[in-house]
């Protein structure tokens, strides 16, 4: 399978642009802080309020792709796609609903056509891209399943380039379904330890830029499937990750002693902690270094595909694989995650996400030694 | 780009009880579900009827807005009544859900997106579907649905229509292939789009079917993927269609052969 190069990337989290959010995984420091639903819970929010609208979350995207197409000519920008992976709520709707449903809110009909998929045509629009827009929506494996895509895409020579957008902005509605399922920790997301007791969501966005052109990044290939035990969760066996990570191996031609380390999908949660870490004992049969992100910036959902690779190439760029806050006890003693930050230069990269509606993804990225 | 289609199926909302029909005649678990999955697993099961399905076929369902009931029964319980969000009704808002419930139904176990696209949502994810074929060497099944909701205004509001214009619910399904072999049809699709003088150029306007969203002709009920249905009614009908896709302004052509008369 053909390889498509990454070109450029920025991310922002609840630790900052991208600099500032490595410059904090390197001090051990995490985003966390904390929303009120009905109760108060752990949560990674934006340093800056991002409001629950389409104009302020619009404003978040500007700001990100403006920063990715600066270095594209008119030429290229008319060849570029824009995908955006997230499972935010669609404002657009709401509002419709809320202007047509309920009696005391009820305002003149007027009608504009608007979907999730709006912020993508205004990004095309405002910057001069292709008129392909595409929004992605499966959950925690959005983004990078939009990545996948996106691959597909310019390997079809359908286009020349394309903009991955991950976005995750706080949502009640989002956070009270997770706290409704019990999925939420009390305090603390602990990635792989005994003692975890589930996630943290955070906010997130960023933005991948693919394309041919030369660079020492790559995504080598991926898979994604839909075959999850149940639709919350898969097997604790871990059977559907190893499914996922093997088919992500060959259709990358690799073997897994090609790969340098693993960034782990890692939530916190009781069982996908457990399916994941079956799974790569499974895989992986005697060790493989492997880290998890989301104790530094919490559990981005939609967003956690294009900025947790976002996230991982900056670290290795900076010449280190980050360890794993917050696991103190791993599950498995011969399979615990880094405990330490350890240097790193190059090599492939296996990315996992496993998530909800039967999602799996797992992308190989690669970097070439310079 | 040519995309050939093995088998598909197609419902129009003519007052069916889908539910109903669902645990009767097809012996499908309905529980924890809602309108809209209900309409896409029934059209899974009228494809399911015609053609053999491979659990690796990669499933791609699209949609104009999406499951637009669901966010207003959540939106309903947690701003209007201040309710606690159900567990269910949360999984169901997650647009993967839906197709979670159509893979099950057709005993798909690989590749399943859901995907929306503001303009020609149906022939962006042929494009999708186009290259993601030429990469994996599988055959897909692509689902388009639009669900009508109550009040119809809400939906009418996002569609970007008048008032007055109809809306219906339906839910169209084609398998998809690169290979020629076995095909009842064809369709050919490009990623151009053009000003209204140039497609004048391009096609026949009086043999062309147009999407009611182009303002040169207006002869059918609405609903975002009619593209879709369009498609499916020219492979029933045994005949070829140029059918014209419309957005603001910019048309795009799909052509669709029926490879049963050649």
């Amino acid at each position: 399978m053909a390889s498509v190069n990454i070109l450029d990337f920025e991310i922002l989290t609840s630790l900052g642009d991208a600099k500032q959010t490595i410059s904090s995984l390197l001090e051990s420091k995490s985003g966390i802080s904390s929303k009120e639903i009905e109760v108060r819970i752990p949560y990674y929010a934006f340093k800056d309020k991002v409001e629950q609208n389409q104009e302020s979350i619009y404003a978040l995207l500007q700001n990100i792709v403006a920063k990715i197409v600066r270095k594209l000519d008119k030429e290229d920008r008319k060849s570029t796609a824009v995908l955006i992976g997230t499972s935010q709520i669609d404002w657009n709707l709401v509002d419709a609903i809320n202007a047509s449903a309920y009696e005391y809110k009820k305002k003149p009909y007027g009608s504009q056509k608007l979907s999730i998929d709006s912020y993508a045509k205004s990004l095309s629009r405002e910057f001069g891209l292709n008129e392909f827009t595409m929004s992605i929506n499966t959950a925690c494996t959005s983004s990078a399943n939009a990545l996948l895509e996106a691959k597909n895409l310019i390997n079809a020579g359908v286009f020349q380039k394309a903009i991955v957008v991950g976005l995750e902005v706080f949502s009640p509605i989002m956070s009270s379904g997770f706290y409704s399922m019990d999925l939420i920790s009390k305090d603390l997301p602990k990635p792989f330890d005994l003692q975890r007791d589930g996630l943290v969501l955070g906010e997130a966005v960023g933005a991948i830029l693919l394309g041919k052109d030369e660079s020492l990044w790559s995504i080598e290939g991926g898979f994604s499937n839909c075959n999850s035990q149940t639709i919350t969760a898969v097997s604790s066996s871990g059977e559907e990750c190893v499914e996922v990570m093997q088919n992500a191996l060959t259709n990358s031609a690799l073997h897994v002693e090609d790969i340098t380390a693993l960034k782990a999908h890692g939530t916190g949660s009781l069982s996908n902690d457990l399916a994941e870490i079956n799974a790569i004992k499974k895989l992986f049969c005697k060790s493989i270094k492997f880290t998890a992100l989301k104790p530094y910036i919490g559990h981005t959902i939609g967003a956690s595909g294009v900025v947790e690779i976002a996230m991982l190439q900056e670290c290795i760029d900076q010449g280190f694989l980050p360890k794993t806050l917050f696991c103190e006890k791993p599950i498995l003693i011969d399979f615990a995650p880094l405990k330490e930050h350890e240097k790193c230069e190059s090599g492939v990269f296996m990315c996992n996400y496993f998530g909800f509606g039967g999602n799996n993804t797992s992308l190989i990225i690669k970097k070439s030694d310079a | 780009m040519t995309l050939y289609i093995k088998n598909y199926s197609s419902y129009i909302d003519d007052g069916l009880d889908i539910k109903k029909e669902l645990k009767q005649r097809y012996k499908i678990d309905t529980r924890r579900q809602d309108r809209f999955i209900h309409l896409a697993v029934y059209g899974a099961a009228l494809l399911k009827q015609k053609c053999e399905i491979s659990a690796n076929d990669e499933l791609y369902l699209t949609s104009g807005v999406g499951n637009i009931d669901i966010v207003q029964k959540t939106n309903t319980y947690m701003f209007e009544e201040s309710e606690a969000l159900k567990l269910f009704d949360f999984i169901n808002l997650l647009g993967n859900t839906t197709s979670y419930y159509v893979a099950k139904t057709l005993g798909i176990t690989g590749k399943n997106i859901f995907q929306i696209s503001d303009n020609f949502t149906y022939i962006n994810t042929l494009l999708s579907i186009y290259s993601s074929l030429r990469e994996s060497k599988k055959d897909a099944i692509i689902c388009t649905i639009d669900l009508i909701s109550n009040p119809e205004q809400s939906i009418k509001r996002v569609l970007g229509v008048d008032e007055e214009t109809k809306v219906v619910s339906s839910v169209n399904y084609q398998k998809l292939s690169l290979k020629k072999e076995g095909a009842i049809a064809s369709i050919e699709f490009d990623i151009q789009s053009y000003s209204l003088d140039k497609l004048k150029e391009k096609i026949d306007m009086q043999k062309a079917f147009f999407s009611p969203r182009c303002s040169i002709k207006k002869d059918t009920d609405f609903f975002e993927t009619i593209a879709s249905y369009e498609v499916n009614r020219a492979i029933k009908e045994r005949r070829d269609m140029v059918f014209v896709d419309c957005f603001e302004d910019r048309y795009k052509i799909i052509k669709s052969k029926n490879e049963k008369l050649y």
